[in-house]
């Protein structure tokens, strides 16, 4: 997967550069908006990640030049603007994704994912998921460990699901926050891990190998051992 | 340079404010005093004519029905002498008559009757030139006389002429005297006036200089300083006390300003420092396998950092107007339901008891500035109770509003915060947050056309109480 980085700022576009080739991305990167049509000219790109505030020129501009030249890769926008109009101007001018700055690299490449999964020919979508010993039946919604059926709410099911179909990969609290709530807050107290504590409870109850596991000043992943 | 400058402004406005005021009335006053002169001029006239055309008519009289004897002369001569001394207003202080009268009778191939001063020839000549309708009085200009002749003339049957002419000196001097009197008044009286005028806009100007050198004390120096506001309820006195009020506004918002400053100052430094310090504990010798705490530790102060970042751009948008709402018609307790279901957890880990009691409530807002706002209440509340406590989350509506309290029965805020809890950068001792929490609802609430607020419980404890306009109440608005 070939992704296009357009960012001015050297050390965001340098930790990017890292952190999506260390997630197996091959990266190019502009630090300009001229540079980044020249490149999108010339390569095939599977994705593109934009930040707005170029010196050149709007990242709007870039993404609408990309789309008026026939590039349908999916573009997420990066952005120190927060309002919501400017997210929504955001994605109606072509964008697919939006993440404002500061961000977690754990969300940027959950959203790249996320992207590039909705990109390509859709898979039927399986009935039931299964992670060690854990089988998620997600017709019935419900969760058994092993030959425990799990006692779960309607909200600790979702949690769970989530957490299972990104098995493997850091999740954030904002993310967990938007995905299985629906809500785009950012509480000051512990609410995220309170939840996340009671379904480990349930989940990884005593004498189980522990799944669900915390991701100190990141988030949270589910895998085996 | 500046002080000298506003100091020749004060009497140079007074000037300009008395000036026109002045020139209206001395315009006016002067058009009263002219018509006044017309009028008795016309009036003197008036009597002159009349004294005239009747002496004129007396004299015919007599000359017409006086025998024409050797005395003949003698008796019209004494006659017009006898008239003469009848001139209206003519003898002066000194018993003299002052207005010159000519009597003449003039008869072919007869010597002409004179009465009046001499010499006569040259009044003669200019009756004689003189263009006279009978039994009108004309002016008729005599040179060496200063004040022109009124003069009446009568024919006779036997052809004679008989002329009577009078010189109104009297009266002359009189509208004179007058005219001087009344330029003297007007030109006192205007001076005056202006004098007045100038006075009393110098007074007032004085006042305003002195609102003006208070005020730019105040910008250069201390806003503690106040204007005298006086014992007057006049315009300038509303003036000093507007200018106080707006003053007393200033120095609070510099206050707060000071203390936003404080509070953003120690509120960023202690995450950045903890950040500091944990990335140095993480690069030092000896801690190779516990540095991944570390980090963790600046990730979250950074996370932290953050969301103060955001609180703070939020609660400066709401405040200038540009928090901008999607609004959509959601119902308050099915949003309120959502969030306690998810703090709920939360809030039982603090060993809180949580009663909800949720009644469908539908308004128009913007759900995610909701969500957050409500999401506060809730840190809130999890932030500043003692475990144990209980909550109680209510939605109804009630008179037009949606209504959402949140009450709990803990300690409640302190008297001192109580009325200022929904200001930024207020916060109880022992808070650990930034304080912009309740800031940020009341501003998210208030551009919502809603308000909140912060009371006592019946039992202690706190209540928050947030209204919303109800969909039903603004539609029918519209």
């Amino acid at each position: 997967m070939r992704l296009l980085v357009v960012e001015d700022d050297s050390a965001i576009r340098e930790f990017l550069n890292r952190g999506l080739t260390e997630a197996g991305y091959r990266v190019d990167v502009a630090r300009d908006g001229k540079s980044a049509l020249a490149l999108a000219d010339e390569e095939v790109y599977d994705g593109f990640i934009v930040d707005l505030g170029l010196p050149d020129m709007d990242g709007l501009d870039v993404i609408g030049r990309c789309r008026a030249q026939g590039h349908t890769a999916p573009v997420l926008i990066l952005s120190a603007r927060r309002s919501v109009d400017e997210r929504v101007r955001g994605l109606e001018q072509g964008g697919d994704d939006y993440l404002t700055k500061p961000f977690a690299l754990a969300e940027l490449l959950a959203r790249i994912r996320n992207l590039l999964r909705h990109s390509t020919p859709v898979q039927s979508e399986p009935t039931c998921l299964r992670v060690a010993d854990m089988e998620l039946d997600l017709i019935r919604r419900d969760a058994r460990r092993g030959n425990d059926l799990l006692q779960l709410t309607a909200q600790e099911f979702a949690l769970l699901e989530y957490l299972v179909r990104n098995a493997g990969r850091v999740v954030t609290r904002t993310m967990i926050l938007d995905r299985v709530w629906r809500m785009r807050i950012d509480p000051a107290t512990n609410v995220v891990d309170v939840q996340i504590y009671r379904l480990r409870n349930k989940v990884d109850g005593e004498g189980k190998r522990p799944l669900i596991h915390t991701i100190r000043g990141v988030g949270y992943v589910l895998k085996e051992a | 340079m500046f002080l000298r400058k506003r100091k020749s402004q004060g009497p140079s406005a007074a000037w300009r404010i008395a000036i026109w005021p002045t020139v209206a009335f001395a315009l006016g006053s002067a058009i009263a005093f002219a018509i006044m002169y017309l009028l008795i001029a016309k009036d003197i006239r008036q009597r002159s004519d009349a004294w005239l055309s009747g002496e004129a008519e007396v004299l015919a009289d007599v000359s017409a029905n006086t025998p024409r004897d050797a005395l003949y002369d003698r008796l019209v001569e004494e006659v017009a002498e006898l008239a003469s001394r009848e001139v209206p207003g003519a003898s002066d202080s000194r018993g003299q008559h002052q207005n010159p009268v000519f009597f003449l009778q003039a008869q072919p191939g007869q010597e002409p009757i004179w009465v009046g001063p001499n010499p006569k020839e040259r009044l003669i000549q200019a009756i004689k030139s003189s263009q006279l309708a009978p039994g009108i009085p004309a002016d008729v200009q005599v040179p060496g006389w200063e004040k022109a002749f009124r003069v009446v003339y009568h024919r006779r049957d036997d052809g004679g002429v008989l002329y009577l002419g009078f010189a109104d000196v009297g009266g002359a001097q009189m509208l004179d005297r007058l005219t001087k009197r009344c330029l003297l008044v007007w030109g006192a009286t205007v001076a005056l006036g202006f004098l007045i005028t100038w006075l009393a806009a110098y007074r007032t100007l004085t006042r305003v200089e002195r609102i003006s050198d208070t005020v730019s004390r105040i910008g250069s120096e201390d806003l503690s300083s106040r204007l005298p506001e006086g014992p007057h309820s006049d315009e300038i006195s509303r003036l000093s006390r507007t200018f106080n009020r707006m003053l007393d506004r200033i120095q609070s918002s510099v206050h707060q300003m000071r203390i936003l400053t404080d509070s953003v100052a120690h509120d960023l430094k202690s995450p950045v420092t903890s950040v500091r310090g944990s990335l140095e504990v993480a690069l030092s010798d000896g801690h190779e396998g516990r540095w991944q705490e570390c980090v963790a530790e600046a990730i979250d102060g950074l996370d932290r950092l953050s969301q103060m970042l955001n609180t703070t751009l939020d609660l400066a948008e709401a405040d200038a107007g540009a928090l901008q709402l999607r609004k959509e018609p959601i119902d308050l307790s099915e949003l309120v339901r959502q969030l306690v279901d998810l703090y709920q957890p939360a809030m039982a880990e603090h060993r809180h008891e949580v009663s909800t009691r949720l009644q469908p409530a539908r308004i128009d807002a913007d759900p995610s500035l909701l969500n957050r706002s409500i999401a506060n209440l809730f840190d809130n509340e999890i932030a500043h109770l003692p475990p144990g406590c209980h909550i109680h989350v209510s939605v109804a509506p009630r008179n037009g509003q949606a209504e959402l309290t949140v009450e709990d029965n803990g300690p409640g805020f302190p008297p001192s915060l109580r009325t200022r809890a929904l200001e930024r950068f207020v916060k109880g001792q022992h808070s650990t947050g930034h304080g912009l929490g309740l800031a940020f609802v009341s501003a998210a609430i208030q551009s919502h056309g809603g308000h909140v607020q912060v009371t006592d419980g019946k039992h202690g404890g706190a209540v928050i109480a947030v209204s919303l306009p109800l969909a039903e109440v603004l539609s029918e608005r519209v």
